[in-house]
Formats: structure tokens, C-alpha cells, sequence
């Protein structure tokens, strides 16, 4: 027995005496890591933030994550009894019973569903599956799905056409739009739209559908900020005029006045053309929303829904009451619903001349005009439907797994309904409503999500001001799996994304107080656990490459050039785009520096689902793949490419457009390897 | 504890009560919720610099502790002083900053005193006057100091430093005093602010970054009245301050504006009320304690004030010898952002950009923009021109201005004619970007999202007779 204890005692001595001499210089040591991934000397030495909860796949990915609804669009029933959710991240559409304020069916749709609809009798409803490029047709009875119908690449905004013959998909990726014949399941015709179409609307008289776009019209930098809004003949089905919504992006959704007088679309203003070198008086972003006069000769009117000191960051649907009196738009950047009154902006909008409304369009004082309140939602509103006698509005509280139900009298909130998901919220899920909110920028003007929508990019260029105004554009990147490809910022000064989004991001961008340690924590794990590419089923969906493709790839990997000569290896495409990520994460120069840009290299960008991320280059100034060749890099400093024949740089394009996600390429490795492994065995 | 006392403290948690109730029992220490007041003998009279009238320093006046419910047992905190006035109480409610000068020749210096001991400690040690201390995030305080020199006259400014007194930055540079600072709830310092030159202007409220940066008006009065005490802020985005009203004599009235939108959304809640207002303190959204004197009374005294309402409730506390002109509570509070800074001390210059100097504005009629377009702009210091710039065909303009440097810009037709101007005083702080959307534009309305013709090029430096600053190149990514 004394043996033992003194083993014992042995034991935790040597154990104890190896912890004296281990920690210290392990104390150091981690200090000093800490330091360098996040750039500040205070952050907690806390292992777990960055080594757990960053986990993106395996047990513990699974262990401390959780699948959430995330309610994004709604439809409700004429009798107001069935709420139908579009769940976007668990793939379902929810009906609740709102009676009852509980879901009563789970019906499994597809992949990243967006949009709900009913038709008049409410036998059927569809849903848009952005990521699965088809409309689901749900058998509104049995609250089971009866058929698919293709659509175009990345269906948003739904809606069917006055007869209910047609059903219309706004396709957000091929910024186009599916017009469906429902009596043989199959596209009838596509009509052309804006720049990453998304919400569609059908005037009262159901003569016209109005379709929004997100993305502005690719244009040079420094040429007006235009997004196209689109208007289609609903007799003919024909587009009959495109309108620009100057200076406004993010168009979302749409709603007419009752009367059909007027339609509203809530817009974001962005200030990209001017330096970024203050947020106070708007001069990083505004918020607002489209005022269309439906007459003829119409006027297309924008006014703001901010305030001076305070701003209303992301709006995305709108609703009005059936009387047509009062219209709510949500707020996802600030959980906000604003109240407006219809008739104070009919009242201001005909009494004052139109130049004066170009003017008001950038006053931050003209919105004590016509808002009557500012409702407080749950995380991150997104859809709004009111019940059709306009007595209560339902609001998806798209990050809280909760539907609010607002009264439109008190205009207060009555009713919340628990759609059932995870109680707990998760790190990663923290992280995405803080990446969501503005409450991190000064006064609230903008969140990441503003200049990131869905966690990419906006497909704008900034003049970021980093050194003197005028210079240093930076066309803005995405999000998408960008945790595996450090370093970050053009210039890849940032090491870590603890860098990138802590006192730099806080000093330059939201000119507020940086995010504490815990929300800085939080935001990273989103951003490397929570962001997926979209499948890329316009240029590849199997993984099987076609002819041309196979041609461009060859281009893409060959070493030797038309006229027989070896490629230097620098000057290979595969070099400095290596998959899965096609980045070797080096820096490179490839001519593309302007006289406006200080002298520096660029971080080598990925190109995973490079196709959806136009414009390109740094500055943005390629407005294609092909210009990056043909207009910016004319003397083979972005690759040897100078021998190609022009049908040769349209395959390599083509190539490049059927990359897809990192995950896929993984995959493909290992299946190689194994692959090998069994034919050397043989 | 008395029902009106239990009425006044709703919405404060229960031990708190108990708690001030025991401290201050024992009348050794400030207990969380005891109302701290500056009496002073002599009324606080409105700023007049031309009588050479500093309405910041009051000579014999003291702080003082109330227990709310048991006003008659006040607590001198401040008997070692011959003058002190003006508390702040810290984020943590254990200490107040005040200002205070030992013996009547003293000069005035900041102080802090710890208020479970009530120990004090002198922060600041100047030969000039010092006055209106306002806590800052990071360990740091903010006050006004007087500030004698050829570019600002004798004038007081806005300086920062740490607790123990280190690390003084200067961070108003123009020929103004700004008194009664506060410090928002966003981070930023609101004074009150009395430009000097070329003339004594009426007080505005003027808004800035704790680092000087990015300053501008936030308020300004109506004709006729004039602001006579600092800015309180309430939970429901409201700021309170006091007014006298030239209209009405011997009349100081109660303002309330929005944050949100401070120069349309004045609102006087005193009107129906006859006496007087020096001063009002939110402590909840339908309470106010304010500085109150009735017609013919003597001296002002603290009552409750529900603001929804427009109604006087009791009276907690007077003293006929004494006004009462401000008033904390001394109980933990949230502390404002701390808010970055561009500043960096390395560089000599500071970048400003106008996007248009014709821009329209709605308030001018438009016969007036037809016939005045501006070409150039001439940049004006305090006694000097610093030079004549023409400007770009959209109108903009693009300086690079040595900082910490007052100037003002007027603008100018193809003959010299003066169009605008001079605009109110401007300083750009050491590496501070700073952007305009015109030249006497509404002051609600945000830039049009166009690139300027003036910032593709390089900025004109300022004074133009430099043809060059070689400085430290920052990069602020």
C-alpha cells in the first residue's frame, strides 16, 4: 500500500514538475500564435474559439453545430388559417397553423428553397429551389410534392401569370426568366432580365409583372451605379421595358398599392463611386425604397427610409395592407419593421416636382414625411405577408427560427410562432446574425452582409481611400469558403480573418468600436464553417466535363505552348491556380496594376465558382473572364495565353466557368489516390 | 422609504434602494443612487465672451450628495475646495470626475474623486482653466481647457487625456469655446460651442469624434434663444438641454431634440410651465430630474419632471442659498463606443473632399443657383488667406490641409465675386480623410454616388504657397 502512494506521489510529481518546465515556454508560445492570427496582443487565450468551434466537418463539426430552419419567404392562406415557411437551410417548407401557432407539416422540398406561392384556390403551391434549378409542385390537400418543373439556373421570385396557365421564375443566376407552361410542365420561352433577377410582382389588373435585380448593370468603374428593373406584358408575355433604378442596387421584392397606382421595392443606395472615408451623412450607404407610378409615363421615385443619425441597413420585402393605406418594409440588417404611411407619400410624391424627387432621393430628412414607426423584430426579418384582411402581418425572422405576427392597428408585435428549431445558439449561428446586423457599423448604416448579400459579393467596386482618395480600388470578393484561403484583402495583408475583421475593419470600415473578442470569435467560426458555394449546375453540374471544357482544361494545365516552346513554369495557369482551391495562396504581380494603385503584389485568388463573380481583377475593371486576357493582360503577364486562338481562350474560359467547389476537387483526389493505391496493388 | 420615493426609484432594482438607503446612513460615502448636485450661490449665467463671461467656472460652489428620500441629509462632498461644480460619475459608478479649484486663486484643474471613500486626486495640473470633464472609453477623459494663442485667441478647447493626467491631446483647434460636454451614447463628444472669431457667434451644439475628427453642427437654436447648459441623453434617443429665450426674459426653458434628427424635432416641454429650467437629468423615459426655480423664488432647486406629460412632480431637494445647475446619479451605466481613431500623430496633413460647391439646396431659390455658380474656392485661416483653388467642372475640390490648422472655405464666381462663405470653422486632425457634399448644403442630405473629378487627381495642398509635405505615408488598411 506505501508503495503505491509513493508511486502515486512519484507520479504527480514528475507530471507536475514537467508541467513547470512544459508551460512557460508553451505559455509563450501560444501567446505568440494567438498574436499572429489575430494581430492584437489581448485576444484570450482561449484554444477552443479557434481549434473547436472553426471545426468544419467530422464529429465535432456535427457535436457543436445544429441544422436551424432559417424562414426566409412566406405564404399565407386566404383564410389566413395556414402560414406556409420556406425553411431555406433545413430544405423544407413549414405549414403552420397559425390558429394554433404550431407547424403541422414538414414537407421536404429542394435544395436552398427560396420563394412560396399559392395559386387561387389554394389546391397547389410552389416553391422555387434556388440551388436545385426547379419549382416543386405541392399538393396544397395532401401537403406532399406532385411534380417538379425545371427552370432556369438559380430560381428566386415566383408568380403565375393571371389565368394560372403560366408560372413565371425569376432565375437569379442566368438573369433571365422561365415562363412555364403548367399544362405540359415544360418552359414555354425565357425572356431576358437585369443583373441577378430575384423578387417578381403581378400589378393588381394582372396585366404587367415587374421583376427586380440585386446586382447592378456591369459597368466601369466610375459609370453610374443602374440596376435594371424588368417589365413584362403579361398578354403577351413579353418584356416591353426595361427601367433603370439609377444609382439603387439590391432590388428585392415588390408590392403594389391595391389600386395598382403604385409599386414599392426596397432598395439599398450605395455610395461605391465616392471615397470611403467616413460613414457620418451617408457617405458609405443609404437605405430606401422605389416609389413606381404605374400610369403611363410613370415616374420611377426613390426615398429614403433613414435618418439622419440613424440608418435602416438591408431592406428587403415589402407589404402593403389591402386598403392600401399603410406599407411595412422589413429591415434584415437592423431587426426593424418600418411602418410608412401610404397617403403622406402619395400626397408628397404628386405635390412635388420630379427634379425636387431627385434631390429628396439623398435627403435623410424627408423620411419624418411619411414613416409612422419602426416595429422591433427577432434577428434578421426577411419575408412579409399580411393576411388578406390586412388585420396582422407575419415577418419570417429569418436567423431566429420564428415567425413575429405584428397587429397592423397597434403595430405592435402580438404573437410569436416557434417554428421548432435548435433552442441553442450555436457559435457559427452567433457569428452569422452578427455578420447580418449593422449594429457593428457607426449608426448602422451598413452590415457585412450589405456588401457581401448571401455571403458573396455584391458585385461592386470601392474606392476604399486606404492611402489618398482616388486611389486603390478594390472590387469586392466573396465569402463563399473563404476560411481555406488565406491570406485575405487583395494585397494579403491580413493573415487571418481575425485580422481582416477586427481594429483594421473596425478603423476603415464600420467606424464604430470593434466587435469584443466573443462576437470577433463567433463571426470567424461562421465565415469558416457556414458558408457553401452554390452548386454550379449552369457549367457543371455532374463533375463531367464536356468537349470543350476538356479542351479548355488541357489549356489550362499544358506546359508546352503553340509553337512547341515549354511553358515557364510561373507562367502556367495551374502553377499559381492549383485545385481544389485554385490558389497556391502566393503573391504574384500579373500586370494588372493601375496607374491609381500604390505598387504591391496580389494575393492569388480562388476560382471556385468564378463565373458567378463578375466583375474581376482587383479593380474590378474586367468585366468578363475573357477581358482579364484580352484587355488586361496583353502582354502575358497573367499567364502565357498570348498563342491561344480565339476559339482556344473560349474553351479555356469555358474551363474556368465549370469550376466548381473546393469540395469537389477533395473528393476527386481521393478517389484518385485510392484509385492508384488499387492498380499498383493489381 | 416614502411612496413618492419608492415612485421615484421604480424601475431601479430593489438592493440598490437598500443599499443607498444604508450608505447613506452612515455619511461616509456615496451610495449607488444618490443624486449628486453642483450648488452654487451664484446663478450659472449664459455665456457672454464679450463681457469676458466663462458660465463654466462658478466661484463657491460645491458638490453635494442626496439621498432622494431623505433630502435633508446632504452629503458635502467636496469641503477641502473653495469652488467645485460640474461631476461626472464613471462607468462603474465608484468614481466622479469634477472640476474644482483648492483656494480661490487656484486656477481650476480636473479632479477625480472616489466616492466610496471619497478620496480625491487631481488629474490635471495646468496653469490655464479647465473645466466640464466628461469620461471616454479606454481609460481616458475629455475637458475643455482654456487655450491662449495667436490662432485661436483666448478661447477654450476640447483636449483628451488618460486618468493619471498623461497622454494630453488637443483636439478642437478652431477660435471657439466649447463648454458642457457629453459624450453620447455613440461614442461622440457634444459641446456646447461659441464661435469667437471674426465675431462672437450664438452657441451650437457641435458634435466631433472623441479624437476631433469629423466635427460638424449638430444644433443650433432658434432666434432669440440660447443654449445655457450641457446636453443630456435619454434611453428613447432623445437629448435634453436648456434654453434661455430672449423673447421671453428671465425665462429658461427645457428643450428636447431627436438624435436621430436633431435639427427639425425641437421641442420646448417648459412652455406651460412658469419659472425657470437650468438644467434637466433622464432618469427614466417618463422622469426627469431637473434644476427648477418658481416665479420670484431665489434659487433653483431639484424636482421630478415627467416629460410625456409636460408636468412638474415633487420637489426633491433646495437650498435657498444655493442654485442647483447640474445634477448625476451616482449608479453604474453603460459606457458610450469606444470608437476608433484614423488620428495618427506621424502625419502633418489631413484630406478633404467636396463633392460639388454648387450643389443644390432646396432652401435657396432657384434663381440663385441659376445666376451664382461657383469656379473656385479660397481656403481662409484665422488672419490669412491660405490661398485661391480653382475648382474641378463638377464642382469638386480636393485639399490636403496641414492639420490641427483652423480654415474656413468661401466660394467664388469666374470674377472674384463671393458666392458663399465663409462656411464656419473647419480643422482636419493629423491623417483624417474627410468628405462634404457641398458648400451650404442641407445639412440632411448625403452624397450623390458619382466620382469626382477632383480626388482622380492629387490633392492641392494647403496653403498653396507649399509645394510639397514630405510625410510618413499611412496606410490606414
Amino acid at each position: 500500500m506505501k508503495k503505491i502512494y509513493w508511486k502515486l506521489v512519484l507520479i504527480i510529481g514528475v507530471i507536475g514538475l514537467l508541467i513547470i518546465l512544459i508551460y512557460p515556454p508553451f505559455h509563450r508560445w501560444a501567446r505568440a500564435h494567438v498574436n499572429y492570427q489575430t494581430a492584437v496582443e489581448d485576444h484570450p487565450l482561449n484554444c477552443l474559439s479557434c481549434h473547436l468551434y472553426t471545426q468544419k466537418t467530422g464529429l465535432i463539426s456535427k457535436l457543436i453545430n445544429a441544422d436551424y430552419y432559417s424562414p426566409f419567404n412566406l405564404a399565407l392562406s386566404n383564410d389566413g388559417k395556414r402560414l406556409y415557411v420556406v425553411a431555406e437551410e433545413s430544405n423544407t417548407l413549414l405549414v403552420v397553423d397559425t390558429e394554433k401557432r404550431k407547424v403541422t407539416n414538414k414537407i421536404k422540398v429542394g435544395y436552398r428553397p427560396h420563394t412560396v406561392i399559392l395559386d387561387k384556390d389554394e389546391k397547389y403551391g410552389y416553391v422555387s429551389n434556388q440551388w436545385e434549378d426547379n419549382i416543386y409542385v405541392i399538393d396544397l390537400g395532401n401537403n406532399i410534392v406532385i411534380d417538379t418543373l425545371d427552370t432556369g439556373n438559380g430560381p428566386a421570385g415566383i408568380a403565375l401569370s393571371s389565368d394560372g396557365k403560366f408560372i413565371y421564375a425569376v432565375n437569379s443566376y442566368t438573369n433571365d426568366i422561365s415562363v412555364i407552361d403548367l399544362s405540359s410542365g415544360r418552359e414555354w420561352k425565357r425572356l431576358a432580365a437585369g443583373n441577378n433577377p430575384t423578387g417578381i410582382g403581378m400589378s393588381p389588373d394582372g396585366r404587367r409583372l415587374l421583376v427586380t435585380s440585386r446586382r447592378a448593370n456591369l459597368v466601369p468603374y466610375g459609370d453610374p451605379v443602374v440596376c435594371e428593373l424588368t417589365v413584362i406584358d403579361e398578354d403577351t408575355k413579353m418584356v416591353i421595358d426595361r427601367q433603370d433604378m439609377n444609382s439603387a442596387y439590391m432590388l428585392e421584392n415588390i408590392a403594389f398599392t391595391p389600386d395598382g397606382e403604385l409599386a414599392l421595392i426596397p432598395l439599398i443606395r450605395p455610395k461605391n463611386l465616392v471615397p470611403s472615408i467616413q460613414v457620418e451623412k451617408g457617405f458609405m450607404m443609404t437605405n430606401g425604397m422605389a416609389v413606381i407610378e404605374q400610369k403611363p409615363d410613370g415616374r420611377v421615385i426613390q426615398l429614403l427610409l433613414d435618418e439622419p443619425n440613424e440608418y435602416f441597413a438591408d431592406p428587403f420585402d415589402v407589404a402593403i395592407t389591402p386598403d392600401g393605406k399603410r406599407a411595412f418594409v422589413s429591415h434584415a440588417g437592423v431587426n426593424r419593421i418600418s411602418v410608412i404611411d401610404m397617403d403622406s407619400i402619395r400626397s408628397f410624391i404628386s405635390h412635388t416636382p420630379t427634379e425636387m424627387l431627385e434631390y429628396y432621393s439623398n435627403h435623410l430628412g424627408i423620411s419624418s414625411k411619411y414613416l409612422v414607426k419602426r416595429i422591433v423584430t427577432g434577428a434578421n426579418p426577411k419575408g412579409l405577408v399580411l393576411s388578406s384582411d390586412g388585420r396582422y402581418l407575419y415577418v419570417a425572422e429569418h436567423l431566429e427560427d420564428r415567425i413575429a405576427v405584428i397587429s397592423t392597428e397597434s403595430l405592435e408585435t402580438v404573437n410569436t410562432i416557434d417554428l421548432g428549431g435548435p433552442k441553442r445558439i450555436t457559435v457559427a449561428r452567433q457569428g452569422r446574425r452578427i455578420l447580418n446586423n449593422a449594429s457593428g457599423t457607426f449608426q448602422t448604416q451598413y452590415a457585412c452582409y450589405t456588401c457581401h448579400p448571401d455571403a458573396h459579393e455584391d458585385g461592386l467596386v470601392y474606392n476604399m481611400a486606404s492611402k489618398d482618395m482616388g486611389r486603390n480600388l478594390a472590387n469586392t470578393q466573396s465569402l463563399r469558403d473563404i476560411g481555406d484561403t488565406p491570406p485575405f484583402k487583395w494585397n494579403g495583408k491580413n493573415q487571418t480573418i481575425y485580422k481582416q475583421d477586427g481594429m483594421r475593419f473596425s478603423t476603415v470600415l464600420t467606424r464604430n468600436e470593434a466587435f469584443n473578442y466573443k462576437d470577433l470569435d463567433a463571426l470567424v467560426a461562421y465565415i469558416v464553417t457556414g458558408i457553401p458555394y452554390p452548386p454550379n449546375l449552369l457549367y457543371n453540374p455532374t463533375g463531367e466535363l464536356n468537349a470543350m471544357q476538356l479542351r479548355g482544361k488541357a489549356l489550362f494545365e499544358r506546359t508546352i505552348d503553340n509553337h512547341g516552346n515549354e511553358i515557364p513554369e510561373k507562367q502556367r495557369c495551374i502553377t499559381c491556380h492549383p485545385p481544389p482551391y485554385f490558389t497556391n495562396k502566393n503573391f504574384e504581380d500579373v500586370g494588372s496594376l493601375l496607374a491609381s494603385d500604390d505598387s504591391m503584389l496580389f494575393d492569388t485568388p480562388h476560382l471556385n465558382n468564378i463565373y458567378a463573380s463578375p466583375p474581376y481583377l482587383h479593380h474590378g475593371r474586367a468585366l468578363t473572364l475573357e477581358e482579364i486576357w484580352t484587355v488586361y493582360a496583353e502582354e502575358d503577364t497573367h499567364g502565357a495565353v498570348n498563342d491561344f486562338t480565339k476559339i482556344e481562350l473560349n474553351e479555356l474560359i469555358e474551363y474556368l466557368k465549370s469550376i466548381r467547389e473546393p469540395e469537389y476537387y477533395i473528393n476527386e483526389s481521393k478517389k484518385n489516390k485510392v484509385l492508384q493505391a488499387k492498380i499498383k496493388n493489381h | 422609504m416614502s411612496g413618492v420615493g419608492l415612485k421615484f426609484f421604480r424601475g431601479f432594482p430593489a438592493f440598490l434602494i437598500i443599499y443607498v438607503f444604508l450608505v447613506s446612513c452612515t455619511g461616509k460615502s456615496v451610495g449607488d443612487g444618490m443624486i449628486i448636485l453642483t450648488e452654487s450661490p451664484e446663478l450659472l449665467r449664459s455665456p457672454d465672451y464679450s463681457e469676458g463671461t466663462v458660465w463654466r467656472y462658478l466661484p463657491g460652489a460645491r458638490i453635494t450628495a442626496v439621498n432622494p428620500d431623505k433630502p435633508e441629509k446632504i452629503i458635502v462632498l467636496t469641503e477641502e475646495f473653495s469652488s467645485a461644480c460640474f461631476p461626472e460619475i464613471s462607468y462603474d459608478g465608484k468614481c466622479m470626475l469634477f472640476t474644482a479649484r483648492k483656494n480661490e486663486n487656484d486656477s481650476w484643474q480636473i479632479w477625480e474623486m472616489n466616492l466610496r471613500n471619497l478620496k480625491s486626486r487631481k488629474i490635471t495640473s495646468f496653469d490655464e482653466n479647465c473645466t466640464d470633464p466628461v469620461y471616454l472609453p479606454g481609460n481616458r477623459m475629455a475637458f475643455s481647457r482654456q487655450t491662449i494663442n495667436d490662432t485661436v485667441g483666448n478661447a477654450h478647447c476640447i483636449f483628451t487625456c488618460r486618468l493619471d493626467g498623461s497622454g494630453v491631446q488637443q483636439v478642437t483647434f478652431s477660435p471657439a469655446s466649447s463648454f458642457a460636454n457629453t459624450v453620447l451614447k455613440d461614442g461622440r463628444i457634444i459641446t456646447v460651442n461659441t464661435v469667437l472669431n471674426p465675431q462672437e457667434a450664438d452657441p451650437v451644439l457641435q458634435i466631433m469624434r472623441p479624437d476631433g475628427t469629423k466635427a460638424d453642427l449638430y444644433y443650433k437654436a432658434p432666434a432669440g434663444c440660447r443654449l445655457i447648459s450641457s446636453v443630456s441623453e435619454t434611453n428613447d434617443r432623445h437629448l435634453i438641454f436648456a434654453e434661455r429665450n430672449a423673447g421671453n426674459p428671465g425665462k429658461d426653458e427645457l428643450i428636447s431634440i431627436s438624435y436621430n434628427r436633431p435639427l427639425h424635432t425641437r421641442i420646448n416641454l417648459t412652455s406651460s410651465i412658469d419659472g425657470d429650467f437650468l438644467f434637466a437629468l433622464p432618469v427614466a423615459t417618463d422622469r426627469f430630474l431637473v434644476s427648477y426655480r418658481k416665479p420670484g423664488s431665489e434659487s433653483y432647486g431639484i424636482c421630478e419632471f415627467d416629460p410625456s406629460e409636460k408636468k412638474l412632480g415633487r420637489q426633491i431637494y433646495s437650498d435657498p442659498r444655493y442654485n442647483v445647475v447640474d445634477a448625476v446619479i451616482a449608479v453604474r451605466h453603460d459606457r458610450p463606443k469606444n470608437l476608433p481613431s484614423e488620428v495618427d500623430m506621424h502625419v502633418k496633413t489631413g484630406l478633404i473632399m467636396c463633392q460639388n460647391i454648387n450643389v443644390f439646396n432646396a432652401e435657396l431659390p432657384r434663381s440663385f443657383h441659376e445666376t451664382h455658380k461657383a469656379r473656385r474656392i479660397e481656403v481662409v485661416g484665422v488672419d490669412t488667406t491660405y490661398g485661391v483653388v480653382d475648382v474641378e467642372e463638377d464642382g469638386s475640390f480636393y485639399l490636403k490641409v496641414i492639420a490641427d490648422t483652423p480654415f474656413r472655405i468661401k466660394t467664388i464666381d469666374d470674377n472674384g465675386n463671393l458666392i458663399s462663405g465663409p462656411c464656419s470653422w473647419l480643422w482636419l486632425r493629423p491623417n483624417e480623410r474627410r468628405g462634404c457634399v457641398g458648400c451650404h448644403e442641407d445639412p440632411e442630405l448625403v452624397p450623390r454616388n458619382l466620382l469626382s473629378i477632383a480626388v482622380t487627381k492629387d490633392p492641392v495642398i494647403i496653403p498653396v504657397h507649399i509645394g510639397e509635405i514630405k510625410e510618413k505615408i499611412v496606410e490606414l488598411e
